[in-house]
């Protein structure tokens, strides 16, 4: 059993009740987890054991990178037709402008591979990685400013309050790692907007569920985990000693008082000097060959980077972290789009491609489902002023492109249809409970049957509506 | 109300013989499988069959009381037919055979329903006086408590002792250990001879100590803050700044005057509705707006005001009623009978707030207070805005008198005016100096259009200096013109390289002979036509001093690099300026000397320049040196006194009053200024968030599918139909709906108060769900004693501290909580200890455990409320995820803010301390109003290596040294006892000795590794101690401050 985050639970209590060992279901622990599945999880076939989320945060222009309109160069800067827009709601950014002037994208798009995947020029090495991909063209949300729906992405509601999808699969499906968290989150600035969009505790946070299925945020600067290094003038070998003077004391007060969660505490330090020694491990790439570091790029050396992340990803990925998430900032170009856009793929094209092609090689990527997206698309309208090179684009959350990889999805594959305005979804239309639900399915979750009781009420993450596993995108 | 006869545990064992109760057994069955589509949302429910209402159940031949064989939800419970079959196997839900065997025997036994019992008013139960606690004195509490204990047949555990009982008292009620004269004193009152005795004068004594204690209303303000979702910052995507710190400051200061609960209540939801509100009446309702506010670009208003006055319906559904009302805001309750035209209803109370619903009247980025807002100034702060707002007065006075004389002014000015106007003299008149010269070897050579061509060596830096007569009169400002030059790098403007320059600043001195020393001139005002991005020209002017740049928005990043024009590309004549904020007069045979100074950037020098000054006044100095007198003001002059219109007069005085010298002026710039004396001033007063009417109702509606864009019917303000009615007659609004959560007839305020205070104390609610006591909702363990609560509660007029004193002074709190001596059979039977068979163990609240550590080891700074405080946080906590808003680049407070009580830390909503929430504080996003208790190795490494812990740990050792005695056992075996209010047992003081040894020697051999330690945190080791000898006790002292001991109440 892994004591990570919890060395005593309701589910040891039930098998050790029955040997008379009830103790350790005493008090708060009672709502504890462990890290083992819940009672009758797995429910289906496992076909992914783990996700690697790359989340691209500030929502990533469809229409220049996945999602081709080559009608569009005829109806530059002409009005975008009501027939199109149906007189949905817009941001308070652009439904003031006069019209609506269309910018088709000025970026060149190419079939790529056996699949023939259509991808701009923009994003070369996904590319090259095309035939391992699955589009789906069709995603859409019903927020339309970014808190709310990143918020809603990661956590099925557009408010704060709700579980994270990575807290979730920690509570549901438990670690397969003893020395790591069951949810890891890294986060990185893009080069093509850096202040936005940021990013927020909530995004990785527990909700409701016990605070031990929070995603812990590894960090850029310091102690990759907080408070993970001994204070200056502290060696290993002087915390060992004082750890072991502590676990005495502690043991004799045991002895007296019989709290068991006074042996859970014992037990969770000794797993904290573990880590001290497992998190250095992870985090120190010196000895990565020269040829794998310079397939991830060179933004790879730069601690904190995007490429660096996927590196990481990929070593937390080989120790079975759960649910490992990137987000990377930067894509919400609301004007000079053809500038920001290429900074942003710069960041992320060569790293993606190489996570990708560094798990297949490892065999690593039969069994990690892979997610790259974004909160919602943009509009094929210009914002501010449209010239032959330069637009912007408003968020547009009717719909907008994500991908999936490995476990369980089926490669070289496209779901969903957009119009000639990629404005609104004309087949296979994908909503957020959709993705969630087909993610968890890979996980061997029935998603119907992964609740939480809060307030009286079953509290899922894929919401009260019924949500539909995509069965076309599965392998 | 029939009570919970066994616990949870064992519910499955109720098909004994007993009788059944509907709202014990019965209720929760049908609650959790059946209501959802036959219960009270019409919305949802199928076949048009409900259960929760007995006659419809009948009418439906549902159910058939007596006959379980005729009804027909037995029928389709034992079906094996699975499209018959109840609940659907689609939904994952399934009955026991218990279960089944439950519903049969009641529908047999007559299927009787009962009223949800929190819904029904309390009623007081007699006190169960045959059971009496065996300790020396005790209260009614333990009445209950034995008289369940005894249908168990187990017995309650012995009293703590007096050391254990005062560190959980303090700990309980002033979240901060007792000081160890504090611990000896009460055990010394305790001592009997070799026996220690509590009696209740001593205890009582401390109990009413420690109530009195100023230290209680912070313990107990940490709690209501989560209630409130109290927070520095507002809480999306910027997550920007607010002020709402005089609330928690009002929350405070009530629980320490014991303000009634209801009185709490009418004021924080209604205060600014109540006869004449006093000012801390106004602040008190500052709980409603202490949800978040988005500001993000390009949102709806509208879409954020509803959602902010859903998460007031839910917050006040919470936290004085346990109700999850946010579920009857898309579609009926599925479980509580609550509408969702009910719920509407209740948003109605809170739909007329004078806001916007958005950040506006502050900003989204860089944040403040969004209306309604109100100032809580001290009483200094009183007085000098009194003193200011006189001074308005008075100015506004000495306009009025100048006013008297605007038709004599004007007509004495205006045509003196037009004469000048006749002249067409340009404004800006080109110096012709005497003397162009430099610091470092440029060399300059005159043009012909009287430009100053630069030549000879480039230094890295270089001063040019320009001395020029100048005429008497009035002086205001220097216009300097640039100009590229074939024979300039790149053809352009600069000497660099590039073509480039940066003017790093411009000096200019008058001197003249009447003059007794030279007149530095500051110009407050500069414009150019062009500027590079990032080195405006408004960087030649200090910010303190610069006037809103004309023409130009002045942004303060480009301040203090200087000015540059793009020379590599832009090789183009360029025109800046300078202008002073009032006119200078020259006197007869001055000079001007003026030094251009280019220091920023190596070698980058302007390369042909010219100079020239103006006498226009300052507001009229314009780079093209039009004299900015506009075309209108031109026609009116004009235009014969008689044939101007209205208008046209309006605007000449106007421009005479603003443009031309004059006492008027003066009086008018002196008003300006005192109303901008008041309106700074005004500004470092903190403000704080409030309540606010309109003075009209805004009609509201029930929201279909709780879309705000999707209003249907109208309602208006109501309270749901299961809850005790309003007054009639009286009137529908938030002072109303106050009054009647605190109305003695409501079933649930009371009851979920006095429940939460006992979770709080004694770690499980009576209700263990606290959160909700809707039908959905753990039945009570105690419901008698709940009621009895309840029902004491309001009848000593909801005093707060009073129940905290019954609860504390009750036999029952004051039980060991050993699990040692324990029977086997009530560990295993009641493992959460719902029967109250010990005392309660349970870990440390976030703020506790910091707390303490500070102020064991002497640290803490006990200053009550003001603003939040910055205390260690690991860099990049704020940064690594936002370059968005005003709460970025954390940077602690010196001394003062690191110690203080962690209720008063600074809470940015989006990335909130992080020790707190290892700890398991909410992130105060939304209301919660229960904590989950966790024990993760993260809180370990928290404990182990966070500076503040480590600092403490060293303060801590310095004590040991200082004040613990002379030998190391003694040292030790003090700091035992100062950390854990009792001595430590032989076996605890050898594994610290001999653990001392050991660290000792390790010092001795790495004495620069002990020098690190001991510089842990901002405060300095005490000089006179050894480092080697402070290090090896600062390691024992980070030992003891980790005891779990330590990190749990006992």
């Amino acid at each position: 059993m892994n004591p990570l985050f919890q060395s005593h639970s309701r589910r040891t209590f039930l098998t050790h009740a029955s040997t008379g060992v009830g103790l350790a279901a005493l008090s708060s622990l009672m709502d504890a987890r462990a890290s083992v599945p819940l009672s009758g999880f797995p429910h289906l076939p496992v076909k992914a054991k783990r996700v690697i989320y790359l989340f691209q945060s500030g929502a990533p222009s469809q229409m220049d990178l996945f999602d081709p309109k080559p009608k569009m160069a005829a109806y530059f800067q002409k009005d975008l037709p009501e027939s199109i827009r149906k007189g949905q709601r817009l941001t308070t950014m652009t439904s003031g402008q006069k019209n609506f002037p269309i910018a088709p994208s000025i970026f060149k798009f190419a079939e790529h591979g056996q699949s023939r995947a259509t991808i701009s020029e923009l994003m070369p090495h996904i590319a090259s990685v095309a035939d391992e991909l699955c589009f789906i063209k069709s995603m859409h949300t019903e927020a339309i400013n970014h808190d709310p729906a990143i918020t809603f992405f990661q956590t099925g509601r557009q408010l704060a309050g709700f579980p994270s999808m990575g807290s979730w699969l920690s509570y549901g499906l438990g670690s397969e790692n003893h020395d790591l968290p069951a949810y890891v989150v890294l986060s990185s600035f893009g080069s093509g907007r850096p202040d936005d969009q940021p990013l927020y505790d909530r995004l990785w946070g527990s909700g409701f569920l016990p605070t031990q299925h929070s995603g812990v945020k590894f960090r850029n600067t310091g102690d990759p985990v907080l408070y993970l290094s001994n204070p200056n003038g502290m060696d290993r070998s002087l915390r060992r000693d004082s750890l072991d003077q502590l676990s005495a004391l502690n043991q004799q007060r045991h002895t007296l008082v019989g709290d068991p969660e006074i042996e859970a505490r014992i037990a969770q330090y000794e797993m904290a000097f573990r880590m001290q020694a497992s998190v250095p491990d992870l985090t120190d790439t010196s000895n990565e060959p020269q040829h794998v570091l310079d397939l991830y790029g060179p933004d790879v050396k730069r601690p904190g980077s995007y490429a660096s992340n996927c590196l990481l990803a990929r070593r937390l990925a080989e120790r079975d972290v759960r649910f490992i998430q990137l987000f990377h900032m930067g894509w919400d170009h609301h004007g000079g789009l053809p500038k920001a856009i290429k900074g942003q793929c710069n960041d992320t094209d060569q790293p993606t491609a190489a996570l990708i092609k560094d798990l297949k090689q490892r065999g690593l990527l039969d069994d990690t489902l892979i997610v790259w997206g974004g909160e919602f698309g943009r509009t094929i309208y210009s914002q501010g002023t449209l010239t032959e090179t330069n637009y912007g684009r408003d968020h547009h959350p009717r719909c907008f492109t994500v991908f999936l990889a490995g476990g369980g999805i089926k490669p070289g594959t496209t779901i969903g249809e957009t119009d000639d305005f990629s404005y609104n979804i004309v087949k296979d239309p994908v909503s957020i409970f959709d993705l969630h639900a087909t993610m968890l399915n890979r996980l061997g979750i029935d998603h119907n049957r992964l609740s939480y009781k809060f307030q009286g009420l079953d509290a899922k993450l894929t919401g009260v509506e019924s949500a539909k596993v995509i069965k076309g995108i599965l392998a | 109300m029939k009570r919970l006869t066994s616990l949870l545990l064992l519910a499955s064992a109720t098909t004994d013989a007993a009788e059944i109760s509907f709202n014990r057994d019965i209720r929760p069955i049908l609650t959790e499988n059946c209501y959802a589509c036959h219960g009270p949302d019409q919305n949802h429910r199928k076949g048009d069959l409900r259960l929760d209402v007995r006659a419809d159940a009948i009418e439906a031949k549902a159910i058939t009381p007596g006959n379980p064989d005729t009804s027909s939800v037995i029928e389709r419970i034992l079906t094996s037919d699975a499209d018959d079959l109840m609940p659907p196997p689609d939904s994952h839900k399934k009955l026991s055979a218990s279960e089944k065997e439950l519903l049969k025997r009641w529908i047999a036994e007559g299927a009787e329903y009962q009223g949800h019992w929190a819904f029904l008013k309390p009623e007081r139960p007699p006190v169960p006086q045959a059971f009496k606690p065996a300790q020396t004195f005790g209260n009614p509490v333990d009445s209950f408590i034995l008289q369940r204990l005894a249908e168990e047949k187990w017995p309650a555990a012995p009293e703590a002792d007096p050391r254990t009982l005062i560190r959980r008292l303090s700990l309980d009620l002033t979240g901060l250990p007792p000081s160890p004269e504090d611990v000896e004193s009460f055990v010394n009152q305790c001592r009997e001879g070799n026996a220690f005795v509590v009696r209740q004068p001593a205890y009582e004594a401390l109990v009413d100590r420690l109530l009195n204690s100023p230290a209680f209303g912070e313990q107990m303000a940490q709690t209501w803050l989560d209630n409130a979702r109290y927070a520095d910052s507002h809480g999306f995507q910027t997550d920007s700044s607010r002020s709402m710190w005089p609330w928690r400051d009002w929350v405070i200061r009530a629980f320490n005057e014991n303000k009634p609960f209801d009185q709490f209540t009418i004021e924080q939801l209604a205060g600014d509705l109540l006869p004449n509100p006093r000012l801390d009446q106004v602040v008190a309702t500052g709980f409603h707006r202490n949800h978040r506010i988005n500001g993000e670009g390009g949102i709806i208003d509208e879409e954020w005001r509803i959602e902010n006055i859903i998460d007031r319906v839910d917050t006040t559904g919470a936290t004085w009623m346990g109700l999850t009302l946010g579920c009857a805001r898309c579609h009926d309750h599925k479980y509580d009978p609550i509408s969702q035209k009910e719920f509407y209803e209740l948003f109605a109370f809170f739909n007329n707030v004078d806001e916007t619903g958005v950040i506006r009247g502050a900003s989204n980025r860089s944040g403040g207070n969004p209306d309604p807002s109100i100032k809580v100034p001290n009483a200094a702060q009183q007085k000098q805005l009194a003193d200011l707002a006189a001074a308005i007065t008075a100015a506004e006075s000495a306009v009025k008198a100048q006013e008297k004389n605007l038709p004599t002014l004007l007509a004495a000015w205006e045509p003196q005016f037009k004469a000048e106007l006749a002249q067409n003299k340009p404004s800006w008149e080109p110096l012709t100096p005497e003397k162009v010269t430099s610091a470092n070897g440029t060399t300059f050579t005159r043009q012909e259009d009287g430009t100053y061509l630069a030549g000879g060596p480039v230094p890295a830096k270089e001063t040019y200096l320009i001395e020029s007569p100048i005429p008497s009169g009035a002086f205001s400002g220097v216009l300097l013109e640039t100009f590229p030059d074939a024979s300039l790098p790149n053809q352009s403007v600069g000497r660099n390289d590039n073509g480039n320059f940066v003017l790093t600043r411009v000096e200019a001195q008058i001197t003249a002979p009447s003059l007794d020393k030279p007149l530095n001139v500051t110009f407050t005002e500069a414009d150019a036509e062009y500027s590079q991005k990032g080195w405006g020209i408004e960087s030649l002017i200090a910010e303190s001093i610069a006037k809103k740049a004309k023409g130009k928005k002045a942004t303060s990043s480009n301040r203090g690099k200087g000015w540059a024009v793009d020379g590599p590309s832009r090789r183009e004549p360029n025109r800046a300026m300078l202008v002073t904020s009032d006119t200078l007069t020259i006197p007869a045979d001055a000079r001007l000397t003026i030094r251009l100074v280019h220091e920023t950037l190596s070698k980058h020098h302007i390369g042909r320049f010219r100079l020239s000054y103006t006498s226009t006044p300052p507001a009229r100095v314009t780079l093209s040196g039009d004299g900015a007198v506009p075309p209108e003001i031109r026609t009116t002059m004009d235009t014969p006194a008689a044939n101007r219109k209205l208008a046209q007069t309006q605007k000449l005085t106007a421009f005479f009053r603003t443009e031309v010298d004059s006492p008027l002026k003066k009086a008018d710039t002196a008003l300006a200024a005192a109303r901008k004396r008041h309106s700074d001033f005004e500004t470092t007063v903190p403000s704080t968030m409030v309540m606010k009417e309109l003075p009209t109702v805004r009609p509201a509606h029930i929201l279909i599918r709780g879309e705000y864009a999707k209003p249907g019917d109208l309602v208006t303000a109501a309270t749901p139909a299961v809850l005790a009615p309003l007054p009639a007659g009286a009137p529908r609004n938030r002072l109303t709906l106050a009054r009647w959560l605190v109305s003695p007839e409501h079933p649930l305020t009371a009851r979920v108060w006095v429940n939460r205070q006992w979770e709080r104390l004694f770690g499980k609610g009576l209700v263990k769900s606290t959160e909700n006591l809707g039908v959905q909702s753990d039945p009570p363990s105690h419901p008698e004693l709940l009621d009895w609560l309840a029902t004491e509660f309001i009848g000593n007029g909801w005093n707060m501290k009073a129940l905290i004193k019954t609860l504390v002074m009750s036999a029952t709190y004051r039980q060991s909580s050993h699990l040692t001596h324990l029977p086997q059979e009530i560990l295993l039977k009641d493992p959460e200890n719902r029967l109250l068979a010990r005392g309660p163990r349970m870990r440390l609240p976030a703020e506790t455990i910091r707390d303490q550590a500070l102020q064991i080891s002497g640290l803490l700074n006990t200053q009550i409320g003001g603003p939040s405080v910055r205390p260690y946080m690991p860099e990049g906590v704020w940064d690594e995820t936002s370059r968005y808003g005003d709460l970025r680049g954390y940077k602690h407070d010196a001394t003062n803010g690191l110690y203080r009580r962690t209720l008063y830390t600074i809470w940015k909503r989006t990335a909130a301390p992080p020790t707190m929430l290892l700890f398991d504080s909410p992130s105060r996003e939304t209301c919660t109003v229960k904590r989950a208790r966790t024990n993760t190795p993260l809180q370990a490494l928290a404990l182990l290596n966070e500076v503040t812990y480590v600092e403490a740990a060293r303060h801590l050792a310095q004590r040991m040294i200082l004040e613990g005695g002379a030998t190391p056992e003694k040292r030790i075996a003090w700091a035992f006892q100062h950390v854990t209010c009792r001595a430590p047992s032989a076996d605890e003081l050898k594994v610290l000795t001999t653990g001392l040894t050991r660290h000792q020697k390790h010092y001795q051999t790495t004495p620069d590794a002990a020098a690190k330690l001991i510089h842990t945190g901002e405060s300095k080791p005490n000089a006179t101690i050894p480092p080697t000898e402070l290090a090896t006790y600062t390691v024992t002292a980070n030992v003891l401050l980790n005891l779990d001991e330590l990190v749990n109440k006992e």
